[in-house]
Protein backbone atom coordinates (compact mmCIF):
# COMPACT_ATOMS: atom_id res chain seq x y z
CA UNK A 1 0.00 0.00 0.00
CA UNK A 2 1.52 3.56 -1.37
CA UNK A 3 2.38 5.71 1.90
CA UNK A 4 1.11 9.13 1.32
CA UNK A 5 3.54 10.76 3.30
CA UNK A 6 6.14 9.53 0.68
CA UNK A 7 6.05 10.74 -2.73
CA UNK A 8 8.71 8.99 -5.06
CA UNK A 9 10.20 11.18 -8.25
CA UNK A 10 12.94 12.72 -10.09
CA UNK A 11 14.31 15.64 -10.15
CA UNK A 12 14.45 17.41 -13.73
CA UNK A 13 15.93 20.69 -14.84
CA UNK A 14 18.10 23.39 -13.42
CA UNK A 15 16.91 27.19 -13.43
CA UNK A 16 18.80 30.38 -12.36
CA UNK A 17 17.53 33.38 -12.08
CA UNK A 18 18.70 36.82 -11.33
CA UNK A 19 15.12 38.63 -9.83
CA UNK A 20 15.51 42.81 -10.23
CA UNK A 21 14.51 45.53 -7.32
CA UNK A 22 10.99 45.92 -5.99
CA UNK A 23 9.51 42.41 -6.92
CA UNK A 24 8.77 40.37 -4.20
CA UNK A 25 10.71 37.10 -2.83
CA UNK A 26 7.70 34.82 -2.61
CA UNK A 27 5.89 35.19 -5.89
CA UNK A 28 9.10 36.30 -7.76
CA UNK A 29 10.26 32.70 -7.01
CA UNK A 30 6.90 31.50 -8.69
CA UNK A 31 7.18 33.69 -11.63
CA UNK A 32 9.81 32.10 -12.06
CA UNK A 33 8.51 28.73 -12.51
CA UNK A 34 5.85 30.31 -14.46
CA UNK A 35 8.43 31.51 -17.19
CA UNK A 36 10.35 27.98 -16.56
CA UNK A 37 7.40 25.42 -16.93
CA UNK A 38 8.79 24.09 -13.61
CA UNK A 39 5.19 22.81 -11.41
CA UNK A 40 7.26 21.82 -8.61
CA UNK A 41 10.64 22.71 -7.19
CA UNK A 42 13.00 22.80 -4.74
CA UNK A 43 15.69 25.55 -3.88
CA UNK A 44 19.04 24.81 -4.49
CA UNK A 45 20.62 27.85 -3.48
CA UNK A 46 19.52 31.22 -3.41
CA UNK A 47 20.87 34.89 -1.63
CA UNK A 48 20.35 38.48 -2.27
CA UNK A 49 18.78 41.51 -0.46
CA UNK A 50 15.41 42.91 0.18
CA UNK A 51 13.97 46.42 1.27
CA UNK A 52 12.38 45.02 4.37
CA UNK A 53 11.74 41.69 5.47
CA UNK A 54 8.64 40.19 6.67
CA UNK A 55 8.15 36.34 8.36
CA UNK A 56 5.86 34.95 10.11
CA UNK A 57 5.60 34.38 13.49
CA UNK A 58 4.90 30.95 15.22
CA UNK A 59 1.37 32.47 16.31
CA UNK A 60 0.45 33.57 12.93
CA UNK A 61 1.76 36.90 13.61
CA UNK A 62 4.70 38.87 11.54
CA UNK A 63 8.00 39.89 12.40
CA UNK A 64 8.94 43.12 10.53
CA UNK A 65 12.54 43.69 10.00
CA UNK A 66 13.99 47.02 8.61
CA UNK A 67 16.18 48.05 6.02
CA UNK A 68 17.55 48.78 3.15
CA UNK A 69 19.17 46.26 2.78
CA UNK A 70 18.14 43.02 4.43
CA UNK A 71 20.74 40.36 3.35
CA UNK A 72 19.07 36.78 2.24
CA UNK A 73 21.94 34.89 4.04
CA UNK A 74 20.10 30.93 3.75
CA UNK A 75 17.11 29.82 1.91
CA UNK A 76 15.26 27.19 1.94
CA UNK A 77 11.50 26.04 -0.07
CA UNK A 78 9.83 24.69 -2.71
CA UNK A 79 7.22 25.39 -5.24
CA UNK A 80 4.42 23.17 -5.44
CA UNK A 81 1.49 22.89 -8.03
CA UNK A 82 -1.75 23.92 -6.25
CA UNK A 83 -5.22 22.00 -7.06
CA UNK A 84 -6.71 24.82 -8.35
CA UNK A 85 -4.31 25.84 -10.58
CA UNK A 86 -2.07 27.78 -8.71
CA UNK A 87 1.30 27.49 -7.97
CA UNK A 88 2.77 28.42 -4.75
CA UNK A 89 5.79 28.92 -3.37
CA UNK A 90 7.08 28.36 0.50
CA UNK A 91 10.35 29.75 1.42
CA UNK A 92 11.76 29.70 4.71
CA UNK A 93 15.15 31.51 5.57
CA UNK A 94 17.67 33.37 7.79
CA UNK A 95 18.60 37.07 7.25
CA UNK A 96 21.06 39.37 8.30
CA UNK A 97 19.41 43.35 9.19
CA UNK A 98 21.84 46.14 8.50
CA UNK A 99 23.59 45.75 11.44
CA UNK A 100 24.73 42.13 11.09
CA UNK A 101 21.97 40.91 13.52
CA UNK A 102 20.24 37.34 11.85
CA UNK A 103 16.64 36.66 12.28
CA UNK A 104 14.86 34.13 10.63
CA UNK A 105 11.63 32.53 9.53
CA UNK A 106 8.72 31.48 6.78
CA UNK A 107 9.09 34.85 4.39
CA UNK A 108 5.31 36.62 3.99
CA UNK A 109 4.23 36.23 0.38
CA UNK A 110 3.78 39.78 -1.14
CA UNK A 111 5.98 41.69 1.77
CA UNK A 112 9.17 40.89 1.22
CA UNK A 113 10.77 43.55 -1.57
CA UNK A 114 13.62 42.92 -3.36
CA UNK A 115 16.20 45.74 -2.67
CA UNK A 116 19.20 45.38 -5.44
CA UNK A 117 19.21 41.79 -7.04
CA UNK A 118 18.42 37.94 -5.58
CA UNK A 119 20.09 34.95 -7.14
CA UNK A 120 17.78 31.75 -7.51
CA UNK A 121 18.59 28.20 -8.19
CA UNK A 122 15.59 26.14 -8.67
CA UNK A 123 15.82 21.91 -9.67
CA UNK A 124 12.50 20.59 -10.55
CA UNK A 125 10.83 17.99 -8.82
CA UNK A 126 8.88 15.76 -11.45
CA UNK A 127 6.71 13.42 -9.29
CA UNK A 128 6.11 10.02 -10.12
CA UNK A 129 2.00 9.39 -10.60
CA UNK A 130 0.80 8.38 -7.38
CA UNK A 131 -0.52 4.28 -8.08
CA UNK A 132 -3.42 3.16 -9.25
CA UNK A 133 -5.71 2.59 -5.79
CA UNK A 134 -7.58 -0.37 -7.98
CA UNK B 1 16.45 61.87 -5.58
CA UNK B 2 15.17 60.40 -1.68
CA UNK B 3 16.57 57.94 -0.12
CA UNK B 4 15.66 56.08 2.91
CA UNK B 5 17.20 56.12 6.33
CA UNK B 6 17.89 52.84 8.26
CA UNK B 7 14.71 52.21 10.91
CA UNK B 8 16.78 50.04 13.89
CA UNK B 9 13.46 48.35 14.64
CA UNK B 10 12.53 44.79 14.72
CA UNK B 11 8.38 44.71 15.07
CA UNK B 12 6.15 42.03 15.86
CA UNK B 13 2.85 43.34 14.36
CA UNK B 14 -0.48 41.87 14.23
CA UNK B 15 -0.57 42.58 9.86
CA UNK B 16 1.80 42.29 7.25
CA UNK B 17 3.10 45.98 6.66
CA UNK B 18 2.42 47.41 3.01
CA UNK B 19 5.79 46.76 1.01
CA UNK B 20 8.27 49.74 0.01
CA UNK B 21 9.22 50.60 -3.74
CA UNK B 22 12.69 52.31 -3.72
CA UNK B 23 13.65 54.92 -6.10
CA UNK B 24 16.64 53.30 -7.73
CA UNK B 25 19.65 55.87 -9.39
CA UNK B 26 18.98 54.11 -13.07
CA UNK B 27 16.28 53.67 -15.42
CA UNK B 28 13.77 50.96 -14.85
CA UNK B 29 13.86 47.60 -16.94
CA UNK B 30 10.92 46.21 -17.92
CA UNK B 31 12.28 42.42 -17.74
CA UNK B 32 11.91 41.65 -14.13
CA UNK B 33 13.18 38.15 -14.16
CA UNK B 34 16.71 37.56 -16.13
CA UNK B 35 16.75 33.83 -16.49
CA UNK B 36 18.25 30.50 -17.64
CA UNK B 37 17.62 26.85 -17.85
CA UNK B 38 19.50 23.80 -17.83
CA UNK B 39 18.84 19.91 -19.18
CA UNK B 40 19.79 18.84 -15.86
CA UNK B 41 21.73 19.55 -12.57
CA UNK B 42 25.12 18.12 -11.98
CA UNK B 43 26.08 17.94 -8.22
CA UNK B 44 29.36 18.04 -6.56
CA UNK B 45 30.31 17.31 -2.87
CA UNK B 46 33.23 19.64 -2.29
CA UNK B 47 35.77 19.82 0.43
CA UNK B 48 37.76 23.58 1.61
CA UNK B 49 40.98 23.42 1.99
CA UNK B 50 42.27 24.17 5.23
CA UNK B 51 44.02 27.17 5.09
CA UNK B 52 42.92 28.21 1.57
CA UNK B 53 40.72 31.17 1.43
CA UNK B 54 37.31 30.73 0.56
CA UNK B 55 37.72 32.26 -2.73
CA UNK B 56 40.94 29.77 -3.82
CA UNK B 57 39.26 26.81 -1.78
CA UNK B 58 35.98 27.15 -4.13
CA UNK B 59 37.28 28.21 -7.81
CA UNK B 60 40.52 26.45 -8.38
CA UNK B 61 39.27 22.78 -7.35
CA UNK B 62 35.68 23.47 -9.04
CA UNK B 63 37.72 24.60 -11.89
CA UNK B 64 39.63 21.12 -11.53
CA UNK B 65 36.30 19.68 -11.60
CA UNK B 66 35.38 21.56 -14.94
CA UNK B 67 32.61 23.95 -13.11
CA UNK B 68 32.85 28.04 -14.02
CA UNK B 69 29.45 28.78 -13.16
CA UNK B 70 27.41 27.02 -9.64
CA UNK B 71 25.02 27.68 -6.87
CA UNK B 72 26.63 26.39 -3.57
CA UNK B 73 25.02 25.91 -0.55
CA UNK B 74 28.33 25.90 2.28
CA UNK B 75 27.64 23.56 5.39
CA UNK B 76 28.70 24.80 8.08
CA UNK B 77 32.22 24.88 10.16
CA UNK B 78 34.94 26.65 11.99
CA UNK B 79 37.00 29.60 9.68
CA UNK B 80 40.24 30.76 10.95
CA UNK B 81 39.36 34.11 10.12
CA UNK B 82 35.98 35.98 8.26
CA UNK B 83 35.56 39.28 6.97
CA UNK B 84 32.22 40.80 5.79
CA UNK B 85 30.34 43.30 5.65
CA UNK B 86 26.99 44.51 5.06
CA UNK B 87 24.94 47.06 2.66
CA UNK B 88 22.85 50.12 4.68
CA UNK B 89 22.05 53.25 2.40
CA UNK B 90 24.77 54.62 0.71
CA UNK B 91 25.88 57.81 2.11
CA UNK B 92 27.07 59.10 -1.01
CA UNK B 93 23.59 58.14 -2.98
CA UNK B 94 25.01 56.55 -6.00
CA UNK B 95 22.89 53.91 -5.67
CA UNK B 96 20.14 52.94 -3.24
CA UNK B 97 22.66 50.71 -0.88
CA UNK B 98 26.27 50.39 -0.86
CA UNK B 99 28.69 47.79 0.81
CA UNK B 100 30.48 48.78 4.33
CA UNK B 101 34.38 48.14 4.48
CA UNK B 102 35.02 44.68 5.26
CA UNK B 103 34.42 44.02 9.26
CA UNK B 104 36.74 41.58 10.73
CA UNK B 105 34.76 39.07 12.63
CA UNK B 106 37.82 37.03 13.13
CA UNK B 107 38.24 33.50 13.88
CA UNK B 108 34.29 32.18 13.80
CA UNK B 109 32.37 29.22 13.40
CA UNK B 110 30.04 29.42 9.49
CA UNK B 111 26.69 28.35 10.21
CA UNK B 112 25.64 27.92 6.68
CA UNK B 113 25.89 30.16 3.87
CA UNK B 114 24.74 30.38 -0.07
CA UNK B 115 27.31 31.24 -2.93
CA UNK B 116 27.17 31.58 -6.52
CA UNK B 117 30.53 31.42 -8.77
CA UNK B 118 30.26 32.68 -11.83
CA UNK B 119 32.62 35.68 -13.51
CA UNK B 120 33.80 38.75 -13.45
CA UNK B 121 33.30 41.49 -16.82
CA UNK B 122 37.08 40.86 -17.44
CA UNK B 123 35.94 36.86 -17.29
CA UNK B 124 37.93 36.29 -14.21
CA UNK B 125 36.38 33.84 -11.38
CA UNK B 126 34.16 35.38 -9.08
CA UNK B 127 32.13 34.42 -5.79
CA UNK B 128 29.96 36.09 -4.22
CA UNK B 129 28.53 34.26 -0.21
CA UNK B 130 26.52 35.12 1.93
CA UNK B 131 26.30 33.20 5.32
CA UNK B 132 25.75 33.27 8.93
CA UNK B 133 28.26 32.49 11.72
CA UNK B 134 29.13 32.99 14.91
CA UNK B 135 32.16 33.99 17.91
CA UNK B 136 32.31 31.90 20.69
CA UNK B 137 29.71 33.17 23.35
CA UNK B 138 28.16 35.75 20.98
CA UNK B 139 24.95 35.73 19.40
CA UNK B 140 25.00 35.08 15.69
CA UNK B 141 25.82 37.46 12.91
CA UNK B 142 25.25 37.74 8.86
CA UNK B 143 25.92 39.52 6.28
CA UNK B 144 28.53 39.46 3.09
CA UNK B 145 31.24 37.38 3.12
CA UNK B 146 34.71 38.68 1.83
CA UNK B 147 35.49 35.31 -0.12
CA UNK B 148 39.57 36.50 -0.76
CA UNK B 149 40.30 37.09 3.11
CA UNK B 150 38.09 34.33 4.84
CA UNK B 151 40.12 32.08 5.70
CA UNK B 152 38.87 28.37 6.16
CA UNK B 153 39.65 26.72 9.67
CA UNK B 154 41.79 23.14 10.62
CA UNK B 155 38.86 20.93 8.96
CA UNK B 156 37.70 20.62 5.66
CA UNK B 157 34.47 22.27 5.45
CA UNK B 158 31.72 20.47 2.79
CA UNK B 159 29.87 22.32 0.47
CA UNK B 160 26.99 21.21 -2.02
CA UNK B 161 27.62 21.99 -5.87
CA UNK B 162 25.05 22.22 -8.38
CA UNK B 163 26.72 23.24 -11.25
CA UNK B 164 25.39 25.29 -13.69
CA UNK B 165 26.04 24.43 -17.49
CA UNK B 166 24.10 25.61 -21.05
CA UNK B 167 25.27 29.27 -20.11
CA UNK B 168 27.16 31.70 -17.99
CA UNK B 169 27.06 34.44 -14.93
CA UNK B 170 28.84 37.34 -15.25
CA UNK B 171 28.49 40.29 -12.99
CA UNK B 172 27.76 43.19 -15.49
CA UNK B 173 26.95 47.43 -15.10
CA UNK B 174 22.99 47.24 -14.13
CA UNK B 175 22.41 50.59 -14.90
CA UNK B 176 19.03 50.55 -13.12
CA UNK B 177 21.00 49.63 -9.45
CA UNK B 178 24.09 51.14 -10.79
CA UNK B 179 26.20 48.50 -9.72
CA UNK B 180 27.76 45.46 -11.65
CA UNK B 181 25.85 42.28 -10.15
CA UNK B 182 25.60 38.56 -11.58
CA UNK B 183 23.33 37.89 -14.62
CA UNK B 184 22.70 34.97 -16.96
CA UNK B 185 24.36 35.21 -20.16
CA UNK B 186 24.08 33.00 -23.41
CA UNK B 187 22.83 29.32 -24.05
CA UNK B 188 19.17 28.81 -25.44
CA UNK B 189 20.00 29.76 -29.27
CA UNK B 190 22.40 32.95 -27.92
CA UNK B 191 19.75 35.20 -26.05
CA UNK B 192 22.22 38.06 -24.50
Amino acid sequence: MANPDVENGIMGRVAYARIGPNEDLVQGVEKLCLARGFRNAFVRGALGSLVDACLYTRDGRYTHIAGPAVEIVSLAGEVRAQADGSLSASLSGVVADPQGHVHGGPFVPGANPICMTFEITLEEWLPHPAPDPS
Amino acid sequence: MRYTTVDRSLRVIQAPPRPRTLIHPGAFNPVRIHSRCARQGRHVRLSLRPGASLHEAIVLELARAGIANASMTILGGAFRHIDYCTAPPDPRHRMVVAYTEPIPAGAAYLIFGNATLGKTAEGDPLIHCHAAFCRDGEPPLGGHLIPQTTIVGDIPVPVLVTALEGFELRALYDSETNIRLLQPQGGEHGEP
